[in-house]
């Protein structure tokens, strides 16, 4: 008996000194060997590198009128395990986040987890409402959300910002890294419970720079409420509208229609969100027969006196050129042959030029390839290669058909028609924190003398006689050009769909604007003088007085 | 060797009652309280005030010292009830089993009835000056009526004796699971089994009761979720399992052991210091004043303060089981081994859990975690333990026996 007892003492004392010597070797392997790993674990737990979002720059027209802000935003999120009373804190939270009460409360009692969005990006002075309820459980991140003040305009030009701060298209997006600024970094020192103790900046946040464009909010809106008329009166598939000054190639307004509401893009469809001046690419048709002449006149080949003898119908290759309204045979001036549209006579001065000099000129008037306007997505459109020009070319190229291009080459070959011969890059940025963005230099593309008699043609466009007879503005003297072009598709030239076109400027002696409108797919009616025409007359009327430009 | 008197009549005293305990004098009382006993006591309460002072600081608002004042008041009023238990003859003890069980049964029933809930389970009464918990206090009154029990019972040791000592055992253990307080009824069982294991029962008993206990926990676990009645919660499940699989969900037990891991391993050798102990300071470890309060020590005071409490709790064992071998009748071998092993039990337990070798079971470090039913329970024990060392010394002075070590 009593060796069993002082045997079963024994045991107790082994088991006793194995226990003790498990709990030293633990604690000494924890406390000694795995220091550095679990010291490192603490500090990584209970510190936190956050991004402190800068606060975007803001987005004015010339005039200072703001067309894009950042304002100070709350995310709020909540910790359903730390919700006491989920129905009164519901009940509190739902008219300042603009939820539903019932929606409140589902996520508040959301089971097995710790974290649920309530609601984001809502407004900076709902969430200091929310702050000062003190809610356990509740967090709020400050952030900024991107407003846009007129809605409606010129959304397609300034684009979008995602979530995450970062532009995503338009001029937010190419703009971003002067916009976003320089994110700061904060340090964070969070308690069990996960909630901040200290903060500490480790790098402050730079705001991002005030971006000035050249858009002026009046002329823009006149643009777009000039473009909803088109889009109401001809349901075309879109409309894009430019106006340009085109002594230094600045946008002063580009509209696209069917419009969307940048503060609410929900599902507005592609088509709409796209910036067609840029994005776009149609073939120019008549309006590119300025550029026909201009050439001939530049190389010497005619002036604007030659007489062309125009039969009704010419043959080029195995393709049968033909007027728009078939005519007897005549005699035309260059001028007339703009004046009248003249395909016939078009084709007849191309062919005079020959296709390297013709070429050449495509090419140096800055088509096929973009013009470097400060815009993402810039097309750079559809040009033929010089050797794999057929011999039916030439009777398509000089009236504008087998090459695409967008609305702005277009816009901006016609400002160096109207300026006397200097083909600039397009600008629409004008000033970046109050620095001017110096305009780009340009480089002259014809003599001035050339560029002031294509332009003395195309006064008679809206002439009396003229295919835009009809968009004339008393005491102002308008340059022009009518196009009516067929949609290329698959095979060939649809023979329903047409864009129809129409670019000029005013005054025509001294011009100092440029109005380029171009309606995708009219329906009922096609041409570009009665379709797109009167648009241009209504835009440049307002513009003209908007802007205080006497007529000469 | 253990001294064992002869054989007596069923219900009489081992030691005659009309024999009182010769006075003391200044220099026998000195020899008779086991020295290293009391600093080990005092030590740890020490430690104790040490690690609470670090961990409570920003506990209850506008009083940083609530926990630390408290738990001083605690420790010296357990000081005293220690001397003062010591100076009794626990053998007097012996005639009150059976009034001391009715005692033990009746306070935990009282607490199922009337004890404040917290967290789903009913554990104190509310006292005006400290929550009561009879359940800590049942742990000494278990231990004094089993070995009484065992020593009126010794001459017939049997599988009825055995048997007995179990069912009795068994109702204080089933009334504390109902509370529900998994971790006391496990102190509860170890108890029971080591004065079982003192009093000499035969292996093949403990084979038998370790199965049908094993085939009751299967049962306790399967079954009752079948027939729709809760006996285990469902967090005691995943206390119990998550040291295998821990995970990040703050809420969960694994988590918890974790952060205690990581507080322990960034106090490296020598701590971080009261400042920057940031585990504690920053709430990341869980119930830093009771359950892992030794990961309180670990981070602020490092390995080496872990050595010292460990220490101490190796000084506090070791004498215990000293006192067990030196007590001069069995009554005496059973409360010191029941005591003992209990206390080792619940210090190897907590400590294991803190750093990670044993599951979660919310049992406190004895005479660390705070807690007043706790800590004046762990010094009443304490006190029984250098009853029985100075019982044990007395008798050697007047027989003439060495202590065996």
């Amino acid at each position: 008996m009593l060796r069993l007892i002082d045997r079963r003492i024994g045991l107790l004392f082994a088991a006793f000194l194995f226990m003790l010597a498990c709990a030293l070797a633990k604690a000494g392997w924890l406390g000694v060997v795995r220091a550095d790993d679990l010291r490192n674990a603490a500090v990584v737990q209970q510190n936190a590198v956050i991004d402190v979002p800068a606060q975007r720059g803001t987005i004015e027209d010339a005039g200072g009128q703001v067309l894009a802000v950042s304002e100070p935003a709350v995310t709020v999120t909540a910790n359903p395990y730390l919700i006491e009373d989920p129905a009164k804190v519901a009940r509190a939270l739902s008219p300042l986040l603009g939820k539903p009460l019932e929606e409140v409360v589902d996520k508040l009692t959301q089971p097995e987890t710790g974290f649920v969005y309530l609601a984001q990006k809502i407004p900076g002075d709902k969430g200091r409402k929310i702050k000062d309820l003190g809610f356990n459980g509740i967090d709020l991140v400050a952030e900024h959300r991107r407003r846009y003040p007129r809605a409606w305009s010129a959304s397609q030009v300034l684009g979008t910002v995602g979530a995450e701060g970062k532009g995503l298209a338009g001029l937010e997006y190419s703009l971003d890294r002067t916009l976003h600024g320089r994110d700061g970094k904060r340090q964070v020192v969070k308690d069990g419970a996960g909630a901040p103790l200290s903060l500490r900046e480790r790098v402050p946040a730079v705001p991002g720079k005030t971006v000035r464009l050249t858009l002026d909010a009046a002329i823009q809106d006149r643009t777009e409420e000039v473009l909803a008329e088109v889009g109401r009166q001809w349901s075309p598939k879109g409309a894009t509208a430019i106006v340009m000054d085109p002594r230094d190639g600045s946008v002063l307004a580009l509209a696209n229609w069917p419009r969307v509401n940048a503060n609410d893009l929900g599902d507005a469809p592609e088509y709409a969100m796209q910036n067609r001046a840029v994005g776009a690419t149609y073939e120019p048709g008549s309006t590119f027969k300025a550029f026909t002449v201009a050439s001939a006149l530049e190389d010497g080949k005619i002036t604007p006196q030659t007489s062309f003898y125009l039969p009704p119908t010419l043959q080029v290759a195995d393709r049968e050129i033909k007027e728009s309204h078939p005519r007897g045979p005549v005699t035309y001036t260059p001028g007339q042959i703009l004046e009248k549209s003249s395909n016939v006579g078009a084709v007849k001065i191309g062919l005079l030029q020959g296709r390297e000099r013709f070429h050449h000129w495509i090419e140096r008037l800055g088509f096929g390839r973009p013009t470097g306007i400060d815009l993402p997505g810039e097309e750079r459109g559809i040009v033929l290669p010089l050797d794999r020009y057929s011999d039916s070319t030439m009777g398509n190229l000089p009236l504008g058909q087998g090459i695409s291009v967008t609305p702005m080459q277009m816009a901006s070959a016609y400002a160096a028609l109207a300026n006397g011969g200097m083909l600039r890059p397009p600008r629409i940025v004008s000033q970046i924190d109050g620095v001017p963005q110096p305009a780009p230099e340009g480089r002259r593309v014809m003599s001035p003398e050339t560029a002031r008699a294509v332009s003395r043609m195309l006064e008679g466009v809206t002439g009396p006689g003229g295919t835009a007879s009809g968009a004339d503005i008393p005491g102002y003297v308008l340059a022009g050009k009518t196009g009516t072009s067929q949609v290329a598709e698959l095979g060939g030239y649809s023979e329903s769909k047409y864009v129809a076109s129409f670019v000029g400027f005013a005054p025509a002696r001294n011009p100092r604007l440029l109005v380029s409108v171009m309606v995708d797919q009219p329906s009922n009616e096609i041409y570009g003088g009665l379709v797109a025409a009167p648009a241009f007359k209504q835009i440049t009327s307002f513009a003209l007085s908007y802007r205080g430009i006497p007529p000469e | 060797m253990v001294p064992v008197d002869t054989p007596t009549p069923p219900g009489a005293a081992i030691q005659p009652l009309n024999e009182p305990p010769p006075e003391l004098s200044a220099r026998e009382w000195h020899l008779r309280i086991d020295p290293l006993l009391v600093i080990a006591t005092v030590g740890l309460v020490c430690c104790s005030l040490a690690a609470l002072f670090v961990s409570t600081q920003d506990d209850v608002p506008g009083q940083p010292h609530y926990y630390v004042v408290r738990q001083g008041i605690y420790g010296v009023v357990g000081v005293c009830l220690m001397y003062g238990v010591s100076r009794i003859d626990y053998s007097r003890l012996r005639q009150f089993t059976y009034p001391l069980y009715g005692v033990m049964l009746s306070s935990i029933a009282l607490v199922l009835v009337l004890g404040s809930v917290a967290r789903g389970s009913r554990r104190w009464i509310e006292l005006p000056f400290f929550n009561f918990q009879p359940s800590e206090l049942g742990k000494l009154l278990l231990v004094l009526s089993l070995a009484g029990f065992m020593v009126n019972r010794m001459r017939t040791f049997d599988r009825q004796t055995t048997a007995r000592a179990v069912l009795i055992g068994l109702v204080p253990v089933l009334l504390v699971l109902a509370q529900p307080d998994l971790g006391t009824s496990l102190v509860y069982v170890v108890g029971i089994a080591a004065i079982l294991f003192v009093a000499g029962a035969p292996v093949r008993h403990f084979a038998v009761l370790g199965a049908l206990a094993a085939v009751a926990a299967s049962l306790a676990i399967v079954v009752p979720p079948m027939v729709g009645v809760t006996v285990f919660h469902s967090y005691q499940l995943q206390r119990l399992t998550s040291f295998i699989q821990p995970s990040s969900d703050p809420s969960d037990a694994g988590y918890q052991q974790a952060q205690s891991k990581i507080a322990i391993g960034s106090g490296e050798k020598t701590g971080r210091g009261v400042e920057d102990s940031t585990q504690v300071g920053l709430e990341f470890l869980p119930e830093h004043h009771t359950d892992f309060i030794f990961a309180v020590v670990g981070e602020t005071y490092g390995f080496a303060g872990c050595a010292l409490v460990l220490s101490l709790y190796a000084l506090l064992i070791w004498r215990g089981l000293h006192i067990l071998t030196i007590a001069k009748n069995l009554y005496g071998a059973l409360i010191a081994g029941g005591i003992t092993v209990m206390l080792l039990f619940q210090i190897f337990v907590n400590i294991g859990m803190t750093v990670g070798i044993m599951p979660i079971t919310g049992i406190p470090a004895p005479l660390l975690s705070y807690g007043g039913s706790s800590m004046l329970v762990t010094f009443l024990s304490v006190g029984l333990l250098q009853s029985v060392h100075a019982q044990a010394r007395e008798t050697v002075a007047r027989k003439g026996r060495a202590p065996l070590f």
